[in-house]
C-alpha cells in the first residue's frame, strides 16, 4: 500500500461526498494540522515550501532598503554605469582576451575592488543588495564581472566571513582598493565538481609554525595575476577519537611565499579578458597564522563561500537581459519587412515579451535573496541563492540567444555585441557549481529537511497504522472535496494584493501539490532518493517555479500598494508568469506521480543507457538496407 | 538490374500464351529478343535465358574440352554405367577446387543436352559439392544452378496442376537449394526471385520458401549484437587482437602486443620459433591489481577456449582469488564531505530512516556469487610456462606491484586438438596456428524444409 493508491482510492471514494460532507468539520483539523508543525525559528522558506508550507513572513512584504542606503546606491551607480558605457571597450577586450590596465584602474578608482568589504578596510562596505545592484551594471562585460567576482564574491571572501581579525586587518585594505588581487584556488585536476577529492595537501613543519603546501589547482579565476590566494587543501587532523584523519583546511596564500606558480591563462569561448589558469604550488611555506577559520574547518568555509557568491547572478544576468532589450528594441522597431516594422510581427512581440518576463522574475529573485540574506542573524539562504543562480543563468542564455535571433543574420556578425554576449554567458550555467548540481543540491537539501520531519509519520504508514492511514485519507478527501487551498496569502489578512488573487491562488495550489508530492516521493524512494535524478530534477525545477513565482507575488504586491511607477505592468507580468509557471509545475508534478504516462523517465535513461555502452549513435543509418 | 523487367516480361508474356495458345509462344520469343535495344552480349545472353525453347538453343560446340567430352561420355552410357554426376565433379576438378571450375561444370552441364535430362540430380550433386569448391557462400553460383532447371515447363498451366503438387521431385530439389543457402545464411537476390518465378511459377513451394526467407532473413540479419565476421583475419596477432577485444568489452580495456611471432635461427642454426603474445587490460583492472595484496597469490590460469564461428582460439587470464570478507576494507567517506549537510556541491547522502517502497523496488533478489578479480587477459602462440611469464613480466612494466606478488601457474596441458575430420579444409594460415585452431565440419542438415 502506498500514498498513489490512497490518492486513487480517495478518489474513487468521491462519489461517497455527501456522507462525507456532514463530517467535513470533523476532517478539518487535519488541514490545519499542518500549520502547527514548524520549527521554533523559521528562517528558512524555501525549505518550507518540501513541507508544504507556506513561510509567508519570510518573503512577505518584499525587502527595502533604507532612504539613505537608496541614495548612496543612485549616488555610486551613476559614475559606474557612465564608465562602463564610456571607458570600457569590451569589443577589445574579448578581442585581445586581456583587460587593459587603464580600464582595471579606474575600476579600483571607482572601488569596485571592495564592494563588501567594511568601511573600516577601506572598502565600500555594501550590503548584499548594492552589490547585487551594481552586479546589474559590471554584468555589461562579461570579462571584468567574472574578474570582479572571482575577486570578491569568492577569492577574499574567506577572509571576510571566517578571517580573525589580524587577518581582516593586514589583507584586507589592499584587496580593497585593488592592489592586490584575490583568486580563490578549490577545484583540481581530478575534481571538477567533486571537492571531497581534493589532492592538494599541507604538511605541518617541524616547528609547527609553518604548512608546506604541495599541489595543483585547475580552473583559477584571476589565476595569472591573483596575489592572495583563498586555498584548499588537505591536513592532517587528529579527531576525537585520537585517530588521524585527512580534513579540509583554507589558508590565504600569498604569492610572495614562493612556490607559486601559474600556467598558460586558458583560451576561452567567452569572458575571455578574465584571466584563468593553473596554478601549482610546491613547497609554498605558509604561516600557520594564515589558516582561514580553524584547521580542518575549511570545508565549512568553502560551502559558505560558494553559498553567498551566488545570488548576485541574477542581478547580473537581468542587467545584462536589460542592456540587450533596449539595443533589439531599437533595431525591432525601425527595421522594415515586408514594408512593416519587425516590431509588428507576433513572433517578434514574443520574444521581448519573453526577455522581460525573465528580466523580470531574476530581478525580483535577486533582490528578495539578497534581502534576505542582509536580514540580521545569519539566515541560511544557500537554497533561494542556488534557485536564483539557476533560473537566471538559464534565462539569460535563452534570452541573449532570442535577442540575437531579432537581429537575425547580424546578430550572428561581430559587428554587433550579441554573439559576444552569447558566448560570455554561456560561463553562467557552468561556474559556481554546474546547474546540474546545483538542482541536485537544491532537491535534496529540501528532501533532507523534509525526511527528517516526516519519517515517524511515513514509517507509520509503512507499518499499516490504521489511524494515520485514515488521517492521510481523510485529508485527500478534504482536499479533493474543498478543493481549494489556502495558505492565507488573499482574503482578509492577506499579504498578497487583491489584485493578484488569482495568480497567488495558483501558486498556492501548486505548493500544496508540491508538499504532498514531496511526501509520496519520500514514501516511494526513501533515501535512495539520491539515485533519482531525474526525480530530483523536476522537483527542483518546481521549486524554482515556485520561488519565482513568491518573489513575482511579493514584488508587485509591493509596487501596487506603494505605488511604483508603471506598477500595472509589473501585475501583467506577474499574472503572465504565474500562469504559465503553474502550468509547467502542474506538468512537473503529474511526472513526478507513480505510473504517470507522461513520466518518460525511463526511456530516457534506457536511451542514454544504450548510447553510452556504445559510446555512439546506435542507429542505422535511414539508408541502409538488410536485402 | 535487368532481374525484374525480366520478371515483368515473362508475366506478360504468360498472359499473351494463354490468350492466343501455346504455339504463339515461339513466334514471340525470338522477337521479343530483337524487340530488345541492342545490348552488351551478356544482356543478349540474359534474355535468352529464360526461354529455353529448341530454337533458340544453340547446338554448335565450339570447343569441346576433356570434360565436355566426359559429360558426353557419360550421358550416351547413362543407360548402361552408373556414374553418378558426383564423380562429375569429382573428375572435372582433380587438381584445382575453384569457383570457376564449378562454373564450368555447370556450364558444360547445361550445354549438353537442351532436354536438360537428370537436372534435378545435378542439382542435389552440386549442392553437396559447393562446400568443397568453397561456393557455399556465393549468391551467383545458386542462381547459376538455379539457372540449370529447365524455365516455364514446370509451370502449372490449370487449376488442378496448380492444386496438386506440380512435379514434385524438382519443386523439392529447389526448396532444398533455398534450404542450402539458408543455412549457409546466404540472403536470396532479385534474380533468384526471377528464376523461381520463370521456373516453378509464382505460386510454387520454392517460390514459398523464398518468401519465408526474404521476411525472415532480415529481421534476424543483426539479431547478434556481436557479430563475428565469416573471414577471420589470418594474422595471429591480429585474430588474438579481434577475440580479446571481443571477450573483454570494456571499451577502456587496452591491448598490448608483448611479442610479435618471429623465428630466430641459433648458432647451431636451430630454428627457434618465438610465439606472439598479445594481452588486454583494462584501467580498472589495473587499479584492481595495483591494489591486491602481495601477500595473497595470483593465478595464471588456461587455456579456456573460445570459439569464433568454426574457430577456436584459447586464451588465459591473469587471476586472484575472491578477497576474504576479514581482509576487505570499507572505503571510508568522511560524511562531512557527502553527508547532508554539505552543500559545497550537493549532498551525495541523505540521512533518512526510509528505504525504498516495495513497489518501486525493481531490483531482483539475486543470489551473487563471488568471484575473485581477473586482472588480465591474454592469447599466446604457446601456452607454456616460459611465453606465459614473459607475458607477466610485461605486465610489470605498467603494474610493477606484480612483482612482489607470487605467481601460480595453473596450465591445463595445452589446447587439445580435436582431430579435424576434413584436413583438406584448413586454409595454409589456419595450419600454422594448428595448435590453437581446430576446424570442424560444418552442420549441414539434410532436412527439407517448405
Amino acid at each position: 500500500m502506498n500514498l498513489n493508491k490512497l490518492i486513487v482510492l480517495s478518489r474513487s471514494v468521491k462519489l461517497g461526498r455527501n456522507v462525507f460532507a456532514a463530517r467535513g468539520a470533523c476532517l478539518h483539523h487535519f488541514q490545519s494540522r499542518r500549520f502547527i508543525r514548524s520549527s521554533a525559528r523559521s528562517l528558512a522558506y524555501a525549505k518550507d515550501l518540501f513541507l508544504g508550507k507556506v513561510n509567508k513572513a519570510e518573503v512577505f512584504p518584499y525587502p527595502e532598503i533604507s532612504h539613505e542606503e537608496l541614495e548612496e546606491i543612485n549616488q555610486l551607480v551613476q559614475p559606474v554605469e557612465k564608465f562602463f558605457n564610456e571607458d570600457v571597450d569590451s569589443m577589445k577586450i574579448d578581442h585581445e582576451a586581456v583587460i587593459p590596465p587603464e580600464t582595471l584602474n579606474g575600476l579600483k578608482e571607482l572601488g569596485l575592488f571592495g564592494i563588501q568589504i567594511p568601511e573600516e578596510y577601506g572598502g565600500l562596505g555594501l550590503s548584499n543588495t548594492m552589490y547585487a545592484r551594481l552586479g546589474e551594471i559590471t554584468s555589461l562585460d562579461g570579462a571584468i564581472a567574472v574578474t570582479l567576482a572571482a575577486h570578491q564574491a569568492i577569492g577574499l571572501k574567506g577572509i571576510l566571513i571566517a578571517g580573525n581579525d589580524d587577518q581582516k586587518a593586514k589583507y584586507l585594505p589592499k584587496l580593497a582598493t585593488g592592489e592586490h588581487i584575490a583568486a580563490f584556488c578549490l577545484t583540481e585536476p581530478g575534481s571538477g565538481s567533486d571537492a571531497a577529492s581534493i589532492q592538494t595537501r599541507a604538511t605541518l613543519t617541524e616547528d609547527a609554525k609553518h604548512f608546506l603546501l604541495n599541489g595543483t589547482k585547475f580552473w583559477i579565476s584571476n589565476g595569472g595575476w591573483a596575489d592572495i590566494m583563498t586555498v584548499f587543501a588537505r591536513t592532517e587532523v587528529v579527531d576525537k577519537d585520537g585517530q588521524r584523519k585527512d580534513k579540509i583546511t583554507a589558508f590565504i596564500v600569498e604569492r610572495a611565499f614562493g612556490g607559486v606558480t601559474s600556467g598558460k591563462p586558458e583560451d576561452k569561448l567567452g569572458i575571455r579578458g578574465s584571466n584563468t589558469c593553473e596554478i601549482t604550488f610546491e613547497d609554498t611555506k605558509v604561516p600557520i597564522e594564515n589558516v582561514i577559520g580553524e584547521v580542518g574547518g575549511g570545508f565549512k568555509v568553502a560551502m559558505n563561500i560558494l553559498n553567498n557568491g551566488r545570488f548576485s547572478m541574477g542581478s547580473a544576468g537581468a542587467g545584462l537581459i536589460k542592456r540587450l532589450i533596449e539595443l533589439t528594441s531599437e533595431y525591432a522597431c525601425t527595421r522594415k519587412q515586408f514594408s512593416r516594422s519587425l516590431s509588428e510581427f507576433g513572433m517578434i512581440q514574443d520574444k521581448f515579451a519573453t526577455m522581460t518576463l525573465n528580466v523580470f522574475v531574476m530581478e525580483s529573485m535577486a533582490y528578495l535573496t539578497a534581502g534576505m540574506m542582509d536580514r540580521p542573524g545569519v539566515p541560511d539562504c544557500s537554497l533561494e541563492a542556488a534557485m536564483v543562480k539557476v533560473f537566471s543563468s538559464e534565462g539569460s542564455w535563452i534570452c541573449v540567444s532570442e535577442a540575437l535571433q531579432v537581429l537575425g543574420g547580424l546578430g550572428f556578425t561581430k559587428n554587433y555585441p550579441y554573439e559576444r554576449y552569447l558566448r560570455d554567458c554561456r560561463i553562467l550555467q557552468i561556474f559556481e557549481g554546474t546547474n546540474e548540481i546545483l538542482r541536485m543540491y537544491i532537491a535534496l537539501t529540501g528532501m533532507q529537511y523534509a525526511g527528517k520531519i516526516l519519517t515517524g509519520k511515513i514509517k507509520e504508514m509503512k507499518k499499516g497504522n490504521v489511524g494515520v492511514v485514515f488521517e492521510i485519507l481523510g485529508k485527500k478527501l478534504k482536499d479533493s472535496v474543498v478543493r481549494t487551498v489556502d495558505f492565507g496569502l488573499t482574503g482578509k489578512d492577506g499579504v498578497v494584493h487583491p489584485s493578484l488573487t488569482e495568480s497567488a491562488r495558483m501558486f498556492e495550489q501548486n505548493a500544496a501539490h508540491f508538499g504532498s508530492t514531496v511526501e509520496s516521493l519520500l514514501y516511494r524512494y526513501g533515501k535512495t532518493i539520491v539515485e533519482e535524478q531525474l526525480v530530483l530534477k523536476k522537483v527542483a525545477d518546481v521549486l524554482i517555479n515556485l520561488y519565482a513565482m513568491t518573489a513575482v507575488l511579493s514584488r508587485t504586491s509591493r509596487s501596487i500598494s506603494i505605488g511604483l511607477r508603471n506598477h500595472d505592468h509589473e501585475v501583467l507580468l506577474t499574472n503572465t508568469f504565474c500562469k504559465d509557471a503553474h502550468f509547467k509545475n502542474n506538468f512537473l508534478l503529474t511526472q513526478l506521480q507513480k505510473n504517470s504516462p507522461e513520466n518518460n523517465d525511463a526511456n530516457i535513461k534506457k536511451i542514454a543507457q544504450e548510447v553510452l555502452a556504445k559510446r555512439a549513435y546506435v542507429c542505422s543509418h535511414p539508408l541502409d538496407r538488410t536485402f | 538490374m535487368n532481374a525484374p523487367r525480366h520478371l515483368l516480361r515473362i508475366q506478360c508474356i504468360g498472359y499473351v500464351a494463354r490468350f492466343l495458345g501455346k504455339p504463339v509462344q515461339r513466334v514471340i520469343l525470338p522477337a521479343g529478343a530483337h524487340l530488345q535495344t541492342p545490348g552488351s552480349q551478356h544482356n543478349y545472353g540474359q534474355l535468352l535465358r529464360p526461354f529455353h525453347c529448341s530454337a533458340v538453343c544453340s547446338t554448335s560446340r565450339p570447343s569441346q574440352t576433356q570434360l565436355e567430352k566426359t559429360v558426353e561420355d557419360e550421358t550416351l552410357n547413362k543407360d548402361k554405367s552408373l556414374v553418378t554426376h558426383d564423380d562429375l565433379f569429382e573428375r572435372a576438378a582433380r587438381d584445382s577446387k575453384t569457383k570457376a571450375d564449378f562454373n564450368r561444370v555447370v556450364d558444360v552441364f547445361s550445354k549438353k543436352d537442351i532436354r536438360r535430362r537428370g537436372h534435378v540430380e545435378f542439382i542435389y550433386a552440386a549442392l553437396k559439392k559447393m562446400p568443397e569448391f568453397g561456393v557455399e557462400r556465393d549468391i551467383t553460383v545458386y542462381n547459376k544452378l538455379l539457372d540449370v532447371f529447365p524455365k516455364e515447363v514446370l509451370v502449372p498451366r490449370n487449376f488442378i496442376q496448380r492444386m496438386f503438387n506440380h512435379y514434385p521431385r524438382q519443386q523439392e530439389c529447389g526448396v532444398q537449394l533455398l534450404e542450402q543457402m539458408e543455412i549457409y545464411g546466404l540472403m536470396p537476390n532479385v534474380e533468384t526471385k526471377v528464376l523461381l518465378a520463370q521456373i516453378f511459377g509464382e505460386k510454387s513451394h520454392p517460390m514459398r520458401k523464398y518468401q519465408r526467407i526474404m521476411y525472415w532473413f532480415p529481421k534476424f540479419k543483426h539479431a547478434n549484437p556481436f557479430p563475428v565476421p565469416h573471414v577471420l583475419p589470418s594474422d595471429p596477432v591480429e585474430l588474438a587482437r579481434f577475440s580479446l577485444t571481443r571477450i573483454a568489452d570494456d571499451l577502456d580495456a587496452k591491448i598490448s602486443i608483448y611479442q610479435y611471432p618471429s623465428t630466430d635461427i641459433t648458432e647451431p642454426g636451430e630454428e627457434v620459433m618465438r610465439p606472439h603474445i598479445v594481452g588486454i587490460q583494462s584501467p580498472d583492472q589495473r587499479s584492481l591489481l595495483a591494489k591486491h595484496n602481495s601477500c595473497r597469490p595470483v593465478f595464471v590460469e588456461g587455456p579456456f577456449p573460445l570459439w569464433l564461428r568454426k574457430t577456436c582460439v584459447h586464451y588465459y587470464l591473469l587471476r586472484a582469488d575472491p578477497i576474504p570478507p576479514e581482509e576487505k576494507v570499507e572505503e571510508e567517506f568522511d560524511l562531512e564531505m557527502i553527508g547532508p549537510e554539505q552543500s559545497l556541491f550537493y549532498p551525495q547522502r541523505v540521512e533518512l530512516d526510509l528505504e525504498r517502497d516495495m513497489g518501486d523496488d525493481f531490483s531482483f533478489s539475486v543470489d551473487d556469487v563471488e568471484e575473485g578479480p581477473v586482472y588480465a587477459m591474454c592469447m599466446a602462440g604457446q601456452g607454456d610456462q616460459a611465453t606465459l611469464s614473459q607475458w607477466i613480466s610485461g605486465l610489470q612494466e605498467t603494474c610493477p606491484i606484480l612483482g612482489q606478488i607470487p605467481t601460480v601457474f595453473r596450465l591445463d596441458s595445452g589446447p587439445r586438438e580435436l582431430q579435424t575430420s576434413s584436413g583438406a579444409q584448413q586454409t595454409p594460415e589456419q595450419e600454422v596456428e594448428t595448435e590453437q585452431i581446430i576446424e570442424e565440419e560444418p552442420l549441414l542438415s539434410q532436412r527439407v524444409k517448405l
